[in-house]
């Protein structure tokens, strides 16, 4: 008993250490990823350096005109 | 970008002709890594993607960001491409 609760006080400790992301900052470097692509291709940011200014747009669900 | 499995986004883009590239992030990798995605403690399968418009350069540096709270507010064309130019990105 005293166990799981030293366990779940330690997950929550944990929870509240990570907090919200941290917001991108304008100066910082961006976060590569990989991801899929349409098509089979795959989209990765560092691929796409080098080559001019990249616009990322994220948006809620397909379909939904959100 | 969104949260979308990749099959729904070919889809999509079969009945949407775009010229825009698509990308899901059904893992949620890079939206939270970009703080744009958007949780509900009460659901843990609630995690979709914030409308932002993030603008890099071809260093791979962050020279604009704009994320809405509303998800129904949109940048208009004009705004996005004035904030590319100002943004001083090349």
């Amino acid at each position: 008993m005293r166990l799981r609760k030293i366990v779940l006080a330690g997950a929550l400790l944990t929870l509240v250490a990570a907090g919200p992301a941290a917001a991108l900052e304008v100066g910082q470097k961006a976060p590569d990823f990989t991801l899929a692509g349409v098509g089979g291709k795959q989209v990765k940011l560092a691929d796409m350096l080098g080559k001019g200014p990249i616009v990322i747009y994220t948006f809620i669900q397909a379909f939904t005109g959100t | 970008m969104s949260a979308d499995h990749v099959a729904t986004l070919d889809a999509f883009v079969k009945q949407n002709p775009l010229k825009q590239g698509f990308a899901s992030d059904f893992r949620r990798t890079m939206l939270p890594a970009y703080d744009a995605m958007v949780t509900d403690e009460k659901s843990p399968i609630y995690r979709y993607a914030k409308r932002a418009y993030f603008v890099i350069d071809s260093k791979g540096v962050v020279r604009y960001v704009k994320v809405m709270d509303n998800p129904l507010d949109l940048l208009q064309p004009e705004d996005l491409l004035k904030a590319l130019k100002d943004s001083g990105a090349s």
